[in-house]
């Protein structure tokens, strides 16, 4: 089985772009992989690409005009971790030899505000009023916070972090710093989560190309291998996600997060203590705690004093999200893991400007979402 | 020929194998669930397979009427689509129930939220949440503190 490695990388700013096309957007960010890849889009041998929102082929649509010809192109959804099964599929090909240069791209352009509920929940949950985001993170941070002690302000302080790093992040859709009291003070949204603690959906894409590590050298300075990449859905009964219905008080399996990290660490051969950097789900500021503890940077409970040992900021020893993460940058969903293995690339190459973490060797992303899809991926240099 | 606003109106679930039947009285509904023969899980609703195990000798189970708030949140604003509540809206808990057989049901709370704790003690509550355009009345549920 053959090493992977990442040779190019490419991202278009997330953010709103008015009646800019998602097809703009993904070519913009595909040639900025190529570009750094130094390859030649009919070098390409096969191409995926991850959404949500966009119509029928649209990888087609996107790629085809730019030359790519006679190639296989899959378009591929799995909600929050679509990023990550792409990038999963490419690495199984060229892992095989069936492919021996690969594009993998995330693009999305969402329709502004709630996200639509059809998309995920039944029409009966929507009709009795179930189908509301964020209250399954919410009711996950109400239940932790009676359970562990967990309080608003360290829920607050994992908002300020991330605003405070996306300040030097130029891909970010948001890149200011509010103060804790600030976020605070910003409207209740889904009891106990606030709107500075809640990301936006919104646009964006990001591209990154594969190849074999061992033709790596050809292509880049600084390969970065895949050490894994991991997809799972939950267990019976592991959590509640949206959409559900009902859950198991008796049987209690690991969730999601735990499974899919677990696999990822197994397949790396290493553990978190291992890993220099990370970029993890932050649909809201308490997500990013329970992620704390879900992929094994401390035992239940102790997230929240993981924010307030600021273990986790930049310059911490796990520093999480550098680039601001998605309460920072937004959720262009099909886009959102790719754009986390950028910035892992861009730490790893020591071009992060002023979010840069000193001496980054190991990284990992994480995404997390509907259906309990969930998505971890271990780079090395 | 009996005039049309005395007819007693059709009741529909408003989820298929959701709710025990009769839907009359509805004071006498209860939530319908299922039972696994082969493992004994239990899970909401008529179902083809078990959830946990995959067997397909699965059983119906009305499920008890009282739990126990396991957590919940507060819903501040009109949720997205087609959200059949009160109209001008108020702000309602959502929460998950923990019943007697150990499932946990995601359900609307009714109960004054500034009262809403984890722990709390619920009554199942069936109710008409809309007539649909053929005029069927289209039953669902919520839990309300005792």
């Amino acid at each position: 089985m053959k090493d992977v490695a990442i040779i190019g990388i490419g991202i278009h700013k997330f953010g709103r772009f008015g009646d800019k096309s998602y097809i703009k957007m993904g070519q913009e960010a595909t040639d900025m992989a190529l570009r750094d890849a130094g390859v030649n889009i009919r070098e390409i041998q096969a191409a995926y690409l991850s959404e949500m929102y966009l119509p029928a082929t649209s990888g087609a649509r996107i790629l085809r005009p730019m030359a790519a010809q006679g190639i296989p192109i899959c378009d591929v959804e799995a909600a929050c971790a679509s990023g990550g099964v792409v990038l999963r599929q490419a690495m199984l090909g060229i892992q095989s030899g069936a492919v021996k240069i690969a594009l993998v791209l995330g693009v999305e352009k969402m329709p502004r505000g709630f996200m639509d509920p059809g998309m995920i929940y039944e029409k009966w949950q929507i009709e009795m009023g179930m189908a509301v985001n964020p209250s399954y993170w919410a009711m996950n941070a109400r239940r932790h916070m009676r359970e562990y002690g967990t309080t608003e302000l360290q829920i607050a302080k994992v908002a300020y972090k991330n605003h405070k790093n996306s300040v030097h992040n130029p891909y970010s859709m948001y890149q200011k710093e509010f103060s804790i009291e600030e976020i605070l003070n910003s409207p209740v949204v889904c009891d106990p989560l606030r709107l500075y603690e809640l990301c936006a959906p919104n646009e964006g894409a990001a591209a990154v190309v594969l190849c074999p590590r061992e033709d790596a050298h050809k292509y880049s300075k600084i390969p970065i291998a895949i050490a894994s990449c991991a997809h799972t859905i939950p267990m019976y009964s592991s959590d509640f996600r949206a959409p559900t219905d009902c859950m198991s008080a008796k049987i209690t399996n690991p969730g999601p997060a735990e499974v899919t990290s677990s696999q990822a660490y197994e397949e790396a051969g290493i553990g978190p203590e291992d890993i220099d950097c990370f970029e993890v789900q932050d649909t809201d500021a308490f997500c990013e705690l329970e992620t704390y503890e879900k992929i094994g940077l401390c035992k239940p409970g102790e997230s929240g004093r993981l924010i307030d040992e600021g273990v986790t900021e930049i310059g911490g020893k796990h520093p999480v999200n550098m680039s601001g993460g998605l309460i920072s940058k937004g959720e262009p969903i099909g886009a959102s893991h790719l754009g986390q293995i950028v910035e892992i690339v861009m730490q790893m190459r020591n071009q992060a400007g002023l979010r840069q973490v000193s001496n980054a060797k190991v990284g990992l992303a994480q995404v997390i979402g509907a259906g309990g899809n969930c998505a971890v991926t271990i780079l090395k240099k | 020929m009996v005039p049309a606003e005395m007819m007693h109106k059709k009741r529909l679930p408003i989820r298929e194998g959701l709710l025990t039947m009769p839907l009359s009285p509805l004071s006498e509904v209860q939530l319908l669930g299922s039972r696994c023969k082969g493992c004994q899980e239990i899970s909401l609703g008529k179902g083809q397979y078990c959830p946990n195990c995959g067997d397909q000798e699965i059983k119906d189970f009305p499920l008890s009427k009282r739990g126990k708030l396991w957590t919940y949140t507060i819903i501040r604003h009109r949720p997205p689509g087609d959200y059949k509540g009160p109209d001008p809206f108020s702000p309602y808990g959502l929460g998950l129930v923990e019943l007697p057989e150990g499932i946990r049901i995601l359900s609307p709370l009714d109960a004054k939220i500034s009262n809403l704790a984890i722990g709390m003690e619920l009554e199942l509550v069936v109710f008409k949440l809309y007539e649909d355009t053929a005029g069927n009345e289209i039953i669902a549920f919520k839990f309300k503190s005792i």
